[in-house]
């Protein structure tokens, strides 16, 4: 018996042991007073902030579903830090941004951003509103950093650490809804289609078409598809035979090509206008081409790439310069747009001596009007509003540099303007 | 001393490394970090999961490909059972401890529903059969708003158990904060050991014997006496509920249920799950479901200092494609030089057994 003796004392020593080691304060987990450091040029340091470095979170998908947009909003942010920096970067310090790729899962997204976030000052891009909607707790309760998701649902609205750029789907919808009314002639009693994807984005945006049809006197005629639908056959069919004066599209590309196609060839030669999502320049080279360029347009948080303004004109030259394979597409104006913001706001808790990330939620309130060049003005004073309510109305252009042109400046309906979430 | 019988020094040396590692199992919530007590958690839910399906597939021979949907079952029943009905979803605001039990319970329930149809269906057919429950749930999560809040899913209301809230609250131990993952640690070890030890009594006894059997020769398991549609139908419902646990652990260690998440992929997981980590055998189930849920995090985090991988948009492979690349590499090895799994790597070193000692 004598070994089974020496096996309990010999672990019940080890357990003294570590328990003894903890409560001295062995861990790096054992708490040691709150001491938030102050550094160099008298700044107030937090999580992600040493004397020489600002450290950004971007948590991305570059395997997945959102592939595309990952890359390209990626490329846009990283392209800024290395431009901010060979400008002396953020008070006086070098920024760096830590990408990791969750590849659209929701573990491995919950696990970068648990690893992330006591490395990073806050995260310059999450990709996947039900990833963000999955940490909103664990932000608003005590990680407190900021998040700029790169998903523009209203749901992730109200908390005032994450903060939405640009209009929301739904206030797009509501916008476009009023290009349709003003421009396209559609009139009251009139009956509009809604193409709308199953899940958040989707069924956001339906909530704007309603709201704006009920405004206008529209009836809305709705198609729910799935991601997985690509032939939109079915769906313009029972349009058609509903007798609608315009359609919308709250779907992705393919589908709003298949759309925009089958209804062309088949004879309803109405406007459809799709949201921001609802587009890519690839499909100018298709067979739907052509039928995009008569009869699609799309409402936007922001000018395109081609636009015409001095920092477009310059990005896209830069862009293009240091990822000459990739495409110029909107997912570089969104990571652009976030970057430049998250820089402005740490400038602002610079200025206030506070980059901590209380500080840099108390800057995120004074800004209230911030231009990162693409013709809209971001306002972030309200947690309970997005950052804009304009949008832009473009059209598919073969043409026109990154194939879209600006048909209507940035506006803000008045539908829009009263519309409450 | 010479009287007595003789235990082998071995047995000593395996008890006394069980407790080593029961002990540092028990002290790791002081030193790690929550990254790796959250990637810990998800690998002792996929543990308990894979016991689930490998009483199934692994012994009883009956494929399912609808492990994921029971996972929502559990997951999602433990957010309306336990939830409260405040953010505008279903709820019935019972106790947590109450709502994890009878979440289980529901799993158990929902693959009793679906156990005639098991019970009379076999190998890859049950599977073809079982594949349409996660296409279902599927359409279900999505767009049952009320009771799973559609696409972005619904908060999980914290545990309560004695007084213990399983929840970001502060607990200070020994000077070191407690928050959510650190109480769940040792929940999760709990439910864990508690799955194994079961697992194992029904394995070893009878019903394991029978399930066997089943697997190896079912008409002459019939033959014996073995009322085969029945123990399939039992070890279907018993499946459910290990699927249930890990669901309601899952969901906890979440902290928000998304049905994203419970598609066909996780079911292909566990399938993955318990080919990789030996089939038939609880401690294979245990290891597979550790190296499936931690690979592609650990890979995800270190990928940056791998060798030929560049940074994202410099055209070379990027760190999530060469986690990737690396996690698929790790299965077709483990297959092609561990057919056993896993579990054999263990079992092949010999263990010396005098002669007259049963196991």
């Amino acid at each position: 018996m004598n070994h089974r003796r020496q096996a309990v004392r010999g672990l019940a020593a080890a357990l003294a042991t570590l328990v003894a080691l903890t409560a001295a304060g062995c861990s790096s987990k054992a708490k040691s007073g709150d001491a938030k450091e102050t550094g160099a040029g008298g700044v107030k340091m937090g999580e992600g902030v040493t004397d020489t470095t600002i450290t950004l979170g971007a948590l991305t998908d570059m395997t997945g579903v959102y592939a595309t947009l990952g890359k390209s909003v990626t490329q846009a942010q990283q392209l800024w830090v290395k431009q901010t920096n060979a400008a002396g970067g953020i008070c006086d310090r070098k920024l760096e941004l830590t990408v990791r790729d969750h590849g659209y899962d929701p573990q491995k997204a919950l696990a970068a951003y648990t690893e992330l976030e006591p490395k990073v000052v806050g995260y310059a891009q999450f990709i996947g509103s039900p990833f963000v909607a999955a940490v909103k707790q664990r932000v608003d309760g005590q990680d407190k950093g900021l998040v700029m998701p790169q998903a523009w649902s209203a749901s992730l609205l109200g908390s005032p650490y994450i903060r939405v750029l640009g209009a929301t789907y739904d206030v797009e919808t509501i916008n476009a809804v009023d290009f349709l009314v003003t421009e396209k002639g559609l009139r009251k009693g009139d009956k509009l289609g809604h193409v709308y994807f199953e899940g958040d984005y989707g069924e956001n945006a339906l909530k704007g078409s309603k709201y704006a049809a009920g405004q206008a006197g529209l009836t809305v005629v709705e198609q729910k598809i799935k991601p997985t639908d690509n032939d939109m056959s079915a769906q313009v069919a029972a349009l058609k035979q509903a007798g609608v004066k315009a359609v919308l599209v709250s779907a992705g590309p393919r589908q709003a090509a298949s759309l925009v196609g089958v209804a062309a060839a088949t004879g309803l030669r109405v406007p459809v206008v799709g949201n921001n999502s609802a587009f890519a320049p690839q499909l100018l080279g298709t067979q739907a081409g052509p039928a995009l360029e008569k009869m699609y347009w799309f409402a936007s948080p922001s000018l395109p790439i081609g636009a015409d303004t001095p920092v477009a004109k310059k990005l896209a030259a830069d862009y293009a310069a240091a990822y000459p394979e990739d495409g110029l597409d909107n997912g570089v104006v969104a990571g652009w747009t976030a970057a430049t913001a998250f820089g402005e706001i740490l400038k602002k808790a610079c200025e206030k001596g506070d980059l901590t990330r209380e500080g840099v939620s108390k800057a995120l309130l004074i800004l209230n009007a911030h231009d990162p060049g693409f013709g809209m003005t971001h306002d972030f004073t309200d947690p309970k509003s997005p950052s804009s309510r304009q949008s832009v109305i473009i059209q598919p252009d073969k043409k026109a540099a990154g194939g879209m042109r600006t048909v209507r400046e940035p506006f803000v309906s008045e539908a829009a303007k009263s519309y409450t979430f | 001393m010479s009287e007595r019988p003789r235990i082998p020094p071995k047995a000593y040396a395996r008890a006394a490394a069980a407790g080593l590692g029961g002990v540092v199992l028990l002290v790791l919530p002081f030193y790690l970090e929550r990254f790796w007590l959250q990637a810990g958690l998800f690998a002792m839910a996929a543990a308990i999961g894979a016991i689930g399906i490998n009483l199934l597939t692994g012994a009883t021979g009956q494929l399912s490909m609808g492990h994921a949907f029971f996972l929502a079952v559990g997951a999602y029943g433990y957010c309306a059972l336990a939830g409260d009905g405040t953010d505008g979803l279903a709820g019935l605001g019972l106790p947590g401890w109450l709502a994890a039990v009878l979440a289980v319970g529901l799993a158990g329930l929902a693959g009793g529903v679906f156990s005639p149809i098991a019970g009379r269906l076999h190998g890859a057919y049950l599977g073809i059969a079982t594949l349409a429950l996660i296409f279902i749930g599927q359409h279900v999560l999505f767009n049952a708003h009320d009771l799973t809040g559609g696409y972005n899913g619904r908060a999980v209301p914290p545990l309560n158990l004695l007084g213990l809230t399983f929840d970001d609250s502060e607990l200070l131990v020994a000077q070191v904060p407690f928050g959510a993952v650190e109480k769940l640690w040792y929940l999760g070890l709990a439910l864990l050991l508690a799955g194994v030890l079961f697992a194992r009594g029904v394995l070893r006894g009878r019903p394991g014997r029978a399930m066997n059997a089943i697997r190896d020769h079912r008409i002459a398991a019939g033959v014996m006496g073995i009322p085969v549609a029945r123990h399939r139908a039992a070890v279907f419902v018993l499946s459910s509920m290990y699927a249930g646990l890990a669901g309601v652990l899952l969901a906890l260690v979440f902290q928000r249920t998304v049905p994203e998440y419970f598609g066909m992929a996780l079911s292909l997981e566990y399938l993955a799950m318990i080919v990789i980590g030996g089939l038939g055998s609880v401690a294979g189930a245990v290891a597979g479901g550790i190296f499936v849920a931690l690979l592609p995090q650990v890979l995800n985090r270190y990928a940056e200092a791998l060798p030929l991988v560049s940074a994202p948009g410099t055209g070379g492979i990027a760190p999530g494609e060469a986690a990737r690349y690396l996690y698929g590499a790790a299965v077709v090895g483990t297959v092609l030089f561990l057919p056993g799994g896993l579990a054999r790597l263990v079992a092949r070193t010999p263990i010396h057994r005098p002669s007259g000692e049963t196991r």
